[in-house]
């Protein structure tokens, strides 16, 4: 793996919000370089700047100040070579799984044959097979969240977004999430930048983990991950780096 | 909300503009709306035959305060007798249609019992009743008032049932663990979370209401804003009609505004 | 333990004994009302026909025609009227709820307009509709019409208006256009609340239809009420306001059938 070629640069980004009460300062000056092909996790405490560094990425909101670059170039908008997976379980409820998962192409333009075959296929990577006439309310929180993985990668992206995909599910179903994750990233290699507040999590998944500070964001530490996939949770190393990057917290209440 | 509209308006929502543009913009609709229909008239495109210049119902509008022809009664007074009936109708369907819904939504007995009489009556549009109470109440207040109870009683009724089903159940149990009695439930709890859906539901009464006081003043008065309506078409008079109908339309727009600030104080926490 | 046994037979027995109350309470209460309308009308049989009067007056009108109209065509005229407004109605009311919804500054000035001339009820615009354009069929159709426009666009106008911006966001990062973003997340995300306005527009049309029938007509139920009341005939009042009631009844059920069917996802639970 050439873990140096660098595909996204973020330098000097900032966001902040008129409000009210005066300024709010989200995002304060990130640098960060995202290699090809590795799966980065941003780590950070509550719910700070993480999702609005990631909606900046992903074109949907806009920087106050700096700059993003795609393979060299500056990105603007939403771009089509960067896909998400949503915080929420933003499926459309009047779209069964396979409408839901064929968004992407569909958007596009691609003929409704193609697009149902691609869809298809990442519905089944995701074992979904079954379920593709079923609607979302039909399914299970894990579930969901599978149709949300499979939705970003039948659109073909280069860069993965994953905004806490799995905050709202529980501890248990959690786990298979996140292996299943790491199944299909080896499986389907792409970028991905990682979002979560959970340590153990990003430390399961993470090649290099990206802590953040309380509010507004900034980039306190990088660790270089190099355990073997898949890692053991409760081997002394793996353990070892929870405990350090723990210590380096903040608190957020 | 206003975070994401810096992105110039991708989507064509017309979003993101100065607040000032937005209320230039309702005015010039106001103005543009009464321009044109002044415009038709003056013009002669449509004959005032048929319709009257806005300039001449207000005209209408300030001599109607006086003036008794040709509905035999004053602006203020056809007002005064609309009010009277709307208001007493509405006073008695809010007083035992809301505490209908509720017990009936808390209670399964009187779920049970009450539900299939509503059932059976709920779908009899109002104005249906107008006949028979003629027959039996005559043509006097008693009689509107009957048609407008029957009218905003059944709003009251659906609404503040429906509210008090959708109590959270959590919040009943903490009621229970803390050794409440299931009236202290019902008085405590329930009522407080219904009250929303209640007034959506007085709301939807009080439209059914000033609507239906019109049909039971064209068929049956000898006063009223409906009455004055019916008579501007017996003679012919569009003039009429139409303060009539502007007069309706701006007191009901008012009951509505003053509902909506009492709302706002009994559901304040709501937020 | 024994204890705990025989408490749980009793209290099985006591709910039991509730069940068969809660199964009796309805029936008690339909045969209350048909014995109260018995009553009242042994009383006062002029102005409260009996039971028996009613039937016989409902046998009756199959037989004899009211005004050359037969009894299901007095039925079939005033769907006609509703089921043509309604549709006009769903048509325009569904558009403009839509421009006006999703557009701020159409809203602020198509919206407007529309916010002075919605508290009119739709009955009062009788008078001035029949002076415009006499007693046929298209006035009525049309005062239907504004009756049930009203609820459409005021609904759609909702559903439009707070679409989830979470929605919006998925369609942005799916690079949606704005023909898409529209069509395929807006107005989708929108429809329960659009059938909301779709329900209260066919119960306002129902009962619109009878006021403008009552106002001026020779057909629709809404004309058998007011030629009973006339002719003194209290029986054939209370067989149209039955009729009416059923109609209305059963075009509720027709609409949630339609809702049931177009919008699958919306019944799951």
């Amino acid at each position: 793996m050439d873990e140096h070629k660098v595909r996204l640069e973020i330098s000097e980004l900032s966001k902040s919000y008129e409000t009210k009460e005066g300024r709010f300062q989200a995002v304060e000056k990130i640098d960060l370089k995202v290699y090809d092909n590795e799966f980065l996790v941003l780590l950070g405490p509550g719910n700070c700047g993480k999702t609005v560094l990631l909606n900046m990425i992903a074109g949907l909101e806009q920087p106050t100040s700096g700059e993003i670059r795609l393979d060299g170039s500056v990105i603007q908008g939403s771009d089509r070579r960067i896909g998400m997976v949503f915080q929420k379980l933003a499926l459309m409820p009047w779209k069964t799984v396979m409408q839901n998962t064929e968004i992407g192409p569909k958007f596009r333009g691609v003929k409704k044959e193609e697009r149902r075959k691609k869809a298809q296929s990442y519905i089944d990577l995701v074992g979904l097979n079954g379920f593709e006439k079923a609607y979302p309310a039909q399914l299970s929180g894990g579930m969901k969240q599978r149709v949300g993985i499979a939705r970003a990668y039948t659109n073909d992206p280069e860069i993965l977004l994953m905004d806490e995909p799995f905050g709202a599910l529980d501890a248990q179903t959690r786990f298979v999430m996140e292996q299943e994750v790491q199944r299909i990233w080896e499986q389907e290699k792409r970028t991905i930048i990682f979002v979560t507040n959970n340590i153990e999590e990003a430390c399961f998944l993470g090649d290099r983990i990206v802590l953040f500070s309380e509010c507004p964001a900034r980039m306190k530490e990088i660790y270089v991950n190099d355990l073997k996939r898949p890692r053991d949770v409760i081997s002394q190393e793996f353990l070892k780096l929870r405990a350090m990057i723990s210590d380096n917290t903040d608190l957020a209440l | 909300m206003e975070r994401k509209i810096r992105n110039k308006d991708p989507l064509g929502r017309g979003l993101g503009c100065h607040p000032y543009v937005y209320t230039m913009l309702s005015i010039a609709g106001i103005l543009t709306f009464l321009f044109v229909w002044q415009l038709l008239l003056v013009t002669g495109v449509v004959s005032d035959r048929y319709i009257s210049k806005p300039t001449e119902l207000f005209l209408l509008l300030i001599r109607k305060f006086s003036d008794k022809s040709p509905d035999g009664s004053t602006l203020p007074i056809a007002t005064l007798a609309s009010l009277k009936v709307a208001v007493t109708g509405l006073v008695l369907a809010i007083v035992t249609g809301v505490p209908l819904g509720l017990i009936m939504g808390w209670y399964k007995g009187a779920d049970r019992f009450f539900s299939p009489i509503f059932e059976v009556l709920r779908p009899i549009p109002p104005i249906s009743w107008i006949p028979l109470t003629i027959v039996w109440l005559g043509i006097g207040l008693r009689a509107k008032a009957f048609i407008i109870f029957f009218a905003a009683f059944i709003p009251c009724v659906i609404n503040s049932y429906a509210g008090i089903k959708m109590t959270q159940k959590v919040l009943i149990n903490v009621a229970k663990t803390c050794g409440a009695s299931n009236f202290t439930i019902f008085y405590k709890v329930g009522i407080p979370s219904a009250m929303p859906m209640t007034f959506a539901g007085i709301r939807v009464a009080l439209g059914n209401a000033w609507s239906t006081l019109v049909a039971a003043e064209m068929l049956a008065a000898n006063a009223g804003l409906g009455y004055m309506i019916l008579m501007g078409r017996s003679f012919a008079r569009p003039d009429i009609i139409m303060l009539g109908m502007v007069c309706i339309g701006a007191l009901g727009a008012l009951f509505t505004g003053i509902l909506g600030i009492f709302e706002k104080r009994i559901t304040g926490w709501r937020r | 333990m024994g204890g705990t046994n025989k408490s749980t037979v009793e209290e099985r027995k006591k709910t039991a004994w509730a069940d068969w109350g809660y199964r009796l309470l309805p029936v008690l209460s339909i045969l209350l009302l048909i014995l109260s309308w018995h009553l009242a009308s042994s009383n006062s049989p002029d102005s409260f026909p009996t039971i028996q009067a009613t039937w016989e007056r409902f046998l009756l009108l199959w037989e004899k025609p009211i005004m050359r109209v037969s009894y299901p065509g007095h039925i079939l005229a005033s769907l006609k009227r509703v089921c043509i407004a309604l549709f006009f109605s769903w048509l325009i009311g569904i558009s403009f709820g839509i421009i006006i919804g999703w557009n701020r500054k159409m809203d602020a000035f198509f919206g407007t307009i529309f916010a002075f001339i919605r508290p009119i009820p739709p009955i009062a615009w009788i008078p001035l509709i029949t002076i415009w354009f006499g007693i046929d069929e298209f006035p009525k159709i049309l005062i239907v019409f504004i009756g049930a426009v009203m609820p459409v666009v005021i609904n759609t106008h909702a559903g439009l208006s707070s679409v989830e911006q979470l929605y919006l966001n998925v369609g942005t990062a799916f690079n949606a256009n704005r023909f898409q973003m529209l069509f395929e997340v807006a107005i989708p995300s929108a429809l329960p609340s659009i059938f909301a306005g779709i329900r209260t527009s066919t119960s306002t049309a129902w009962m619109v239809v009878l006021a403008a029938e009552m106002l001026g007509a020779k057909s629709g139920v809404g004309f058998l009420v007011v030629r009973g009341m006339d002719g003194l005939d209290m029986p054939l009042v209370l067989v149209a306001m039955i009729t009416i009631g059923v109609i209305g009844a059963l075009l509720a059920a027709v609409t949630n059938f339609m809702e049931r069917r177009l919008c699958p996802w919306m019944s799951i639970r």
